[in-house]
């Protein structure tokens, strides 16, 4: 069998390799943790099959018998609202041989039927139907006992819908800690504080490893410079380097459990008055301020009109909350990642200025946008390099010791400190320690 | 001019269109557009209504100028090296004509190499062309990719 594309059981993966975790170790990142399909198989059992992944929002399911699949590391599951009017994740496998039940990405249902040998589960998962059922005789055999499996936790952040398939570990408020501030920007920018899934996604793919899809405040001046200059020729501006260390209002932060973002906050505040002059100009702009400055104290108001809804937060390992759009990450093989773009609608904002927020999502996201798709091929890059060994180690020391620890428990840089890397990858080397 | 002649006019034009697009022509391409045009790749479906659904493309004249400005400079780093492109366009129907314009459908079969890779598309024309003086113009055009639900790689190139 040819090796590479051998996967390792969850018992074999964990038996596998002595220290995973010591493969980052002081600011460095060993090349193979981006290649090898060991390592890639260990981090399925460790990380996405341990701890709290993103499976969808609440709005994408809001009818009972709506339902999406999606994948919790190498577990198709479907995340539906079943009769009962319960979300929940199930894994989308029949308990008899196995097929999924669900052969569709999203839809409404009363049922999920195998056709394989015709059993039938309900929208809760309990299995309902199996033909013959007098042929298990004498074996133990309960309806009871052969529901859809359900993944082992459900919790939800404010519609943000979140499983584990592991019983044990941190609750996901211990999981999101601080990060949920963060979280809030992006539904806040409502006024009525909710989000909507529901305009599509772009689902895209490049062929590199999903650790890639990181926050790096350090390549946007480089690898986006055609963008700024359609921006700036938009705002009738010369061209400038957008992010600075020397600038304050931009700053690179981490959270716990490997959570980080690229904190514009401040940078965002200081556009407020052009911000509001633009609102002004968009039908029904002027009620969204009044309506912001109605539902949230002032300050508040004006830095969540200011923000626009863009935390640009990283939430450790597989989502984003960057820009319009709620952003998953979906490991496939080691050099090979699908990312798909979810983009928010604001509940209780016009029709045009959702419009607009779809048309500035388009201009930067998705396989034809501008800036993922640079992104996408650099990480390809990055990952043709990376099969050369002879230097495998990776430097990600930029600020190491420059850090400042803010008193509400952040730990936060200049905007080219790779402190959101080490961030992540501590995270990711505490759960790959863990067997 | 009676219906053999223009499906023939017709498809000359969007063999030359996409004779342009292969080769990454990018100004010769724009001349064929109308000044004021609405160009539509969707996404997730072939119908639905773009004020409420993402697209892959939803670009008017100004949005379309600014992603061919990218395109055309050195820093697009997902077309360096461009991609080497050829594609067939067949199946033309004339769907709808009037004095002043008319609407064609067609499909096209696209191979793209880059990056030692070979990535195969499809899709769907819709264009709906201006009868000017001066020969077509193209007001509307509207491509259903096959995979457009799917996971896809970049799409940087002329679609």
């Amino acid at each position: 069998m040819n090796q590479r594309n051998r996967h390792l059981t969850d018992a074999e993966a964990n038996t596998a390799g002595t220290a995973p975790g010591e493969l980052f170790r002081d600011g460095k990142i060993h090349s193979d943790a981006y290649t090898s399909q060991v390592i890639f198989d260990l981090e399925m059992s460790r990380i996405f099959h341990r701890t709290w992944l993103y499976i969808g929002h609440e709005s994408e399911v809001g009818q009972e018998g709506d339902y999406r699949t999606r994948m919790m590391g190498r577990q198709p599951v479907i995340m539906v609202r079943g009769s009962d009017n319960v979300v929940r994740v199930l894994m989308n496998r029949c308990r008899h041989r196995g097929s999924v039940v669900c052969e569709h990405s999203r839809g409404n249902t009363s049922h999920f039927r195998c056709w394989f040998h015709g059993w039938v589960y309900d929208t809760t998962g309990r299995l309902a139907h199996v033909e013959t059922p007098e042929a298990y005789g004498d074996v133990e055999f309960s309806y009871e006992n052969h529901g859809l499996t359900p993944a082992a936790r459900v919790d939800n952040y404010r519609g943000l819908v979140f499983a584990s398939l592991s019983p044990d570990g941190p609750t996901l408020a211990e999981h999101l800690g601080q990060a949920t501030v963060m979280m809030d920007v992006a539904i806040d920018a409502s006024p009525a504080g909710q989000i909507m899934v529901d305009q599509g996604v772009h689902r895209t793919t490049f062929r590199g490893n999903w650790k890639m899809v990181g926050m790096d405040g350090y390549h946007p001046n480089v690898l986006h410079a055609s963008v700024w200059q359609i921006l700036a020729k938009r705002a009738n501006k010369s061209f400038r380097d957008t992010y600075s260390d020397s600038d304050r209002a931009v700053r690179t932060r981490a959270f716990s459990n490997g959570h980080v973002m690229l904190d514009n906050m401040q940078q965002r505040l200081s556009g407020l008055d052009k911000r509001l002059d633009d609102l002004k100009k968009m039908p029904g702009g002027e009620e969204y301020i009044a309506a912001m400055r109605g539902a949230y104290e002032p300050a508040r108001a004006e830095a969540l009109i200011a923000s626009a809804g863009d935390p640009h937060l990283g939430l450790f390992p597989n989502v984003q909350l960057i820009g319009n759009h709620i952003r998953v990450i979906q490991p496939i093989e080691p050099g090979l990642t699908q990312v798909d773009f979810y983009p928010t609608r604001l509940v209780g904002v016009s029709d045009e200025i959702n419009e607009q927020r779809l048309r500035q999502h388009e201009f930067f996201y998705g396989p034809a946008g501008t800036v993922s798709p640079d992104d996408a091929e650099i990480f390809e890059r990055a990952q043709i390099g990376m099969k050369a060994s002879f230097t495998p180690w990776i430097d990600l020391r930029r600020g190491m010791g420059l850090e400042e620890r803010d008193p509400a428990g952040s730990i936060s840089g200049g905007i080219t400190y790779e402190l959101t890397q080490r961030g992540q990858l501590d995270a990711w080397k505490a759960l790959m320690e863990e067997a | 001019m009676n219906t053999p002649d223009i499906l023939r006019a017709v498809e000359q034009f969007i063999f030359l269109e996409a004779k342009h697009m292969d080769a990454h022509d990018f100004d010769r391409w724009l001349e064929l557009w109308d000044s004021e045009l609405s160009y539509w790749v969707p996404c997730n479906a072939d119908e639905g209504d773009p004020k409420r659904s993402v697209a892959l493309i939803y670009d008017d004249r100004g949005q379309l100028e600014d992603r061919l400005m990218r395109l055309k400079g050195k820093q697009a780093f997902a077309q360096t090296p461009r991609s080497r492109l050829m594609r067939v366009v067949s199946n033309a129907v004339i769907e709808g004509q009037s004095a002043t314009e008319v609407v064609v459908s067609s499909v096209f079969s696209l191979g793209e190499w880059r990056s030692n890779h070979e990535t195969h598309w499809f899709g769907r024309n819709l264009h709906t062309l201006r009868i000017t003086s001066d020969g077509f113009r193209i007001r509307q055009k509207k491509v259903m990719l096959l995979n457009n639900d799917g996971p896809m790689p970049n799409l940087t190139f002329l679609i």
